[in-house]
């Protein structure tokens, strides 16, 4: 059993057929990108993941932990361990950065104190633990998130993905509109996360960037899966990168 | 608070984990002012000096033209303002219509007190209780709806009850006449709320009914600074920034939003119910939708997203209504020339154009304005601290 499997999943924007039967798993522990040109359906898949509505699943499921998750609120899903760093301005920008990472404790005592018999694999990182990983936090825990850097806000975002009970991580472009050098501390740091065992679904445009991470790698197309085998094997197919990520 | 970003280079954690606070007044006094105790203490102070600068001191109640029970229903106001602007400032939803939790609460503290018992403790208890039931009920069903909807489904759930007790309930509520007959017992037995209370605490409190008040609004402000500084008060404005962003993050954001509709209903319960046992008298009016439209502005003319704002702007606009509406002729201070003749029926138009002046300078109201201008200050005197 995968930790998170798609089977034949239909999801539609309004009456807009989006997702065509997208089916994916991702193991446990590892690293799967999924790639695609701007609109095939990255995002949307995501969303699909999350419980984000739009857009709606009108057939397949979603499992998690080989537990029917389709169609679940946004809210329980993520409760149940799934993380997603929503793309673009990823944060609370009038929170501080402190007040930010403390939402996720909010969220814990809820899925551990309403009697959900949840177990996750990897209880959230403690608040210590969290800035040790990310000193530039640490630095700024007063600070109002609005104002960090972009890559800072993309840390804080993912920092505070990992102080949640989460056993898989969904990243949605984590490094859109970044610098190549800080896009480089962001890389450090999912590798970091990766080698402590959470689990994690990146979804790039920026491929080249993808691949060097990534286990396994997806590429959508038209609302399609058009590729499914290793990083390495998607390195070598030429004529799949060309078609459909113009690399 | 606004401006706690401010502090964000003020202190710097060492390897050993020891917080070392750069030892400048500025930041001490930082921290000092975030206690709960200071803003708990300092709140108590002003509310109890309030009532003798604004009606008996010397030279500043004589120009103000203040008087002690205008002193009171600012307080109460005050308290309804507190309430509204969690709902309004720091979880992002426009309610249009609080009358029905203010006036419902009032109208409960009436019925009980010619029913039940007249004593203002439990007048408070029972009208909190009405609004509370009430804000659960309204809430559980505008909530459904958000943005512009929310605040329609409110206004139409509060006017509902207007006409309720305009004719259908005007059996309980004295319909167009109001509910009258209301004579409050003396608090604990003893103390009659409008007697003056004895020696230096009657110059400077007044009576036993501002006395009474003052100690619920200090109370009120001290829960409302508790409720905002807990996580709640933090998932409200994770709320207010982004609702879908907040969901995604794994909160019952529909659950949230409820809490604080009831909180805020509470606040304007209490508030009403003191309206009651300070007037002795529920006007049918309590229940209109102009008061609903009255919070809104009185909140927003103070300030929203801050917690002393909404009591400046709910001041502010009560001045306006009970004492410039009295001015008979504007003149030149220290002179006998006449400005403006009948200056006071023009009260409404001085209200909006003073609405319109803070609306324009100061968009974040009155106590937006002095944050800036504490920021400036401190700028100026703290040299390089942002």
């Amino acid at each position: 059993m995968s930790l998170l499997e798609l089977d034949d999943v239909n999801a539609y924007y309004g009456e807009s057929h989006i997702l065509r039967g997208v089916t994916m798993n991702v193991e446990e522990g590892e690293i799967c990108a999924l790639l695609g040109r701007n609109g095939a359906g990255k995002t949307t898949t995501l969303r699909s993941i999350a419980g984000a509505t739009p857009p709606n699943v009108r057939s397949g499921t979603v499992s998690f932990k080989g537990e029917d998750v389709t169609g679940k609120p946004a809210e329980d899903v993520s409760a149940g361990g799934i993380s997603l760093v929503p793309e673009e301005r990823r944060v609370f920008p009038n929170l501080t950065v402190a007040e930010n990472l403390h939402l996720a404790e909010v969220v814990n005592n809820k899925s551990n104190t309403w009697g959900r018999s949840l177990t996750f694999e990897h209880e959230g990182m403690s608040t210590e633990d969290v800035y040790a990983q990310f000193p530039r936090l640490d630095e700024r825990r007063d600070q109002q998130a609005g104002t960090l850097s972009g890559g800072e806000q993309q840390m804080l975002a993912i920092a505070r993905a990992l102080k949640q009970n989460t056993d898989l991580l969904l990243l949605d472009e984590p490094y859109e509109g970044l610098a190549p050098k800080i896009i480089e501390d962001v890389e450090d740091a999912v590798q970091r996360i990766s080698e402590d065992g959470t689990t994690i679904l990146l979804v790039e445009q920026n491929a080249a960037a993808a691949i060097k991470l990534a286990d396994r790698a997806y590429v959508v197309d038209q609302g399609q899966i058009v590729f499914d085998g290793t990083a390495e094997e998607l390195r070598e197919d030429e004529a799949t990168r060309e078609r459909y990520l113009g690399v | 608070m606004s401006d706690r970003n401010t502090t964000g280079e003020s202190s710097t954690k060492s390897d050993g984990g020891t917080v070392i606070a750069d030892n400048t007044l500025v930041a001490r006094w930082e921290e000092i002012r975030e206690r709960e105790a200071t803003v708990v203490g300092v709140t108590a102070i002003c509310v109890a000096i309030f009532p003798w600068l604004f009606s008996r001191a010397p030279v500043i109640s004589d120009v103000l033209l203040g008087y002690q029970s205008l002193a009171t229903l600012i307080l109460i106001w005050g308290i309804f303002a507190v309430g509204f602007d969690l709902l309004l400032g720091y979880t992002g939803l426009l309610s249009f219509g609080h009358a029905a939790f203010w006036g419902g609460a009032a109208y409960a503290a009436g019925i009980v007190a010619n029913t039940v018992s007249a004593d203002p403790i439990v007048m408070v208890v029972a009208g909190t209780a009405f609004a509370v039931l009430l804000a659960w009920v309204l809430g559980f069903l505008s909530l459904r709806r958000g943005g512009i909807y929310f605040s329609i489904l409110t206004l139409a759930f509060a006017q509902m009850l207007y006409y309720m007790s305009a004719a259908p309930l005007a059996f309980l509520t004295g319909g167009e006449n109001g509910l009258t007959g209301i004579s409050v017992t003396p608090l604990f037995g003893v103390f009659h709320l409008e007697s003056d209370l004895p020696s230096v605490a009657g110059t400077l409190i007044g009576n036993w009914m501002y006395l009474f008040v003052g100690v619920i609004a200090v109370l009120s402000v001290a829960a409302a600074y508790r409720i905002l500084n807990s996580p709640y008060g933090m998932v409200f404005r994770a709320i207010r920034e982004n609702e879908q962003r907040a969901e995604f993050v794994g909160l019952n954001v529909w659950r949230y939003k409820l809490m604080a509709f009831i909180i805020s209903g509470a606040f304007a319960g209490i508030a009403g119910s003191l309206f009651t046992i300070h007037g002795s008298y529920v006007p049918l009016q309590s229940l209109y939708w102009t008061e609903s439209g009255e919070i809104v502005i009185m909140t927003v003319l103070g300030g929203t997203a801050s917690l002393f704002g909404p009591i400046l702007g709910a001041g502010l606009y009560l001045y306006v209504e009970n004492i410039v509406s009295g001015v008979q002729q504007l003149t030149i201070p220290f002179t006998d020339i006449v400005l403006i003749n009948d200056f006071g029926t023009y009260w409404h138009l001085l209200l909006g154009l003073v609405f319109l002046v803070v609306i324009w300078v100061a968009p974040r109201g009155i106590w937006g304005a002095v944050s800036d201008l504490r920021a400036l200050v401190r700028r100026l005197a703290g040299g390089d601290r942002r």
